[in-house]
């Protein structure tokens, strides 16, 4: 046994563990053998007074307390039944819930942000220009209509070019 | 240290009973509390000198040991897991104890006549009135010394002296190492000379 301090020099010593080498080591490290020995002989003295007056204490009524232990187990084991799907369930809400709903959120973002940002798009331009950008000019019935748009953004200004306003149908006129 | 009931011929190993608690089986770990229930409420007295503490503390451990008997392996013998359980509640009850600072250490008198039959302890049942007096005296002088003692080196001189537990037990149980539990050993051993010095020298 490798020993480092003193103290478990001193134990191993005590309790009969040194040996050989390290007993004559040991022995030779003390300033007084004889004193050593009888604190060793003390430690004998005491270890005889625990054993001896030292008695395992009976337990009163043992089978009341095996009683009382199952009692408590079937108590605990009632209330924790329903926590396997208490958990399962904790467990859906707090991972499963949480990819769906993150899912679901950014699925609800986009679509918001769509139509806000079409909306938006939308709200910028004028009645008069939604309306000829969304005519439909039949190139069979006119021919020679055609529309271009210039827009300036910085300036804030959007030319819209039409050519062939004859050929136009009359519902498409600015109100 | 004896770490397992040797069982009856009829009777099922600690293994066999544990494996069968683990599979749920209350009656066999009501078994295995038989067999043991004495041990740990014995070292759970000498600890904490109150019956009706020890009571609980030992029901609060056999209580953790069945709600983790299913992390059990059997790395070490069943007795020796459950000792670990039954150390760690009572030291912790005993550190809690000492922090609010309870001053009443005993709550009853050891009654000689409680003691197991068969108990190398046991007194002589014609013990006289002035012997039995003078017992109790010993037995009241050595509980308020080793109340003394820090939970750690109380458990560590208990398990050494009255259970006969060899160093790598004693650490494997209060998971520290061998250094430690000599360590601990010495000063406990060398305060409890201190304090019961006249008693072994005049018995």
């Amino acid at each position: 046994m490798f020993m480092k301090t003193f103290e478990e020099s001193w134990i191993a010593w005590v309790d009969g563990e040194l040996s050989g080498e390290e007993l004559a080591e040991f022995k030779a490290s003390l300033p007084d053998i004889s004193v050593a020995e009888m604190e060793k002989q003390e430690a004998f003295k005491l270890g005889n007074l625990l054993r001896e007056r030292i008695g395992v204490r009976a337990m009163a009524n043992g089978e009341f307390f095996q009683h009382q232990l199952l009692q408590e187990i079937e108590r605990e084991a009632a209330s924790a039944s329903p926590r396997p799907e208490t958990k399962a369930r904790e467990s859906w809400w707090s991972i499963g819930r949480l990819v769906w709903t993150g899912a679901a959120s950014l699925a609800l973002l986009s679509v918001f942000t769509f139509f806000v940002m079409r909306e938006k798009t939308v709200g910028g331009r004028s009645a008069y220009l939604t309306q000829i950008i969304d005519a439909r000019v039949d190139p069979a019935v006119s021919p020679n209509a055609n529309i271009s748009i210039f827009e300036s953004k910085e300036n804030k200004v959007t030319v819209v070019w039409v050519n062939g306003l004859q050929s136009l149908p009359s519902e498409y006129a600015a109100k | 240290m004896h770490t397992e009931a040797t069982p009856a011929p009829a009777e099922k190993s600690d293994a066999d009973l544990v494996q069968q608690c683990q599979a749920g089986d209350t009656a066999a770990f009501d078994q295995l509390v038989g067999r043991y229930r004495t041990r740990v409420f014995g070292m759970i007295y000498n600890m904490v000198h109150s019956e009706q503490d020890a009571w609980d503390l030992a029901q609060d451990s056999f209580l953790k040991a069945w709600k983790s008997i299913g992390r059990f392996r059997g790395q070490s013998s069943f007795y020796t897991w459950v000792y670990r359980i039954v150390m760690n509640v009572t030291i912790d009850w005993l550190r809690k104890k000492q922090v609010k600072g309870s001053g009443a250490e005993f709550d009853d008198a050891i009654q000689l006549k409680e003691i197991e039959p068969a108990s190398r302890t046991a007194p002589k049942a014609d013990a006289l009135p002035h012997e039995r007096m003078q017992d109790q005296e010993i037995r009241a002088r050595i509980d308020a010394a080793i109340a003394q003692l820090s939970p750690e080196h109380r458990a560590v001189i208990l398990m050494k002296e009255i259970d006969d537990m060899q160093y790598h037990e004693i650490a494997e149980t209060l998971e520290c190492s061998i250094g430690t539990v000599m360590s601990r050993l010495f000063y406990a051993r060398k305060k409890l000379q201190n304090l019961l010095r006249d008693v072994y020298e005049n018995i």
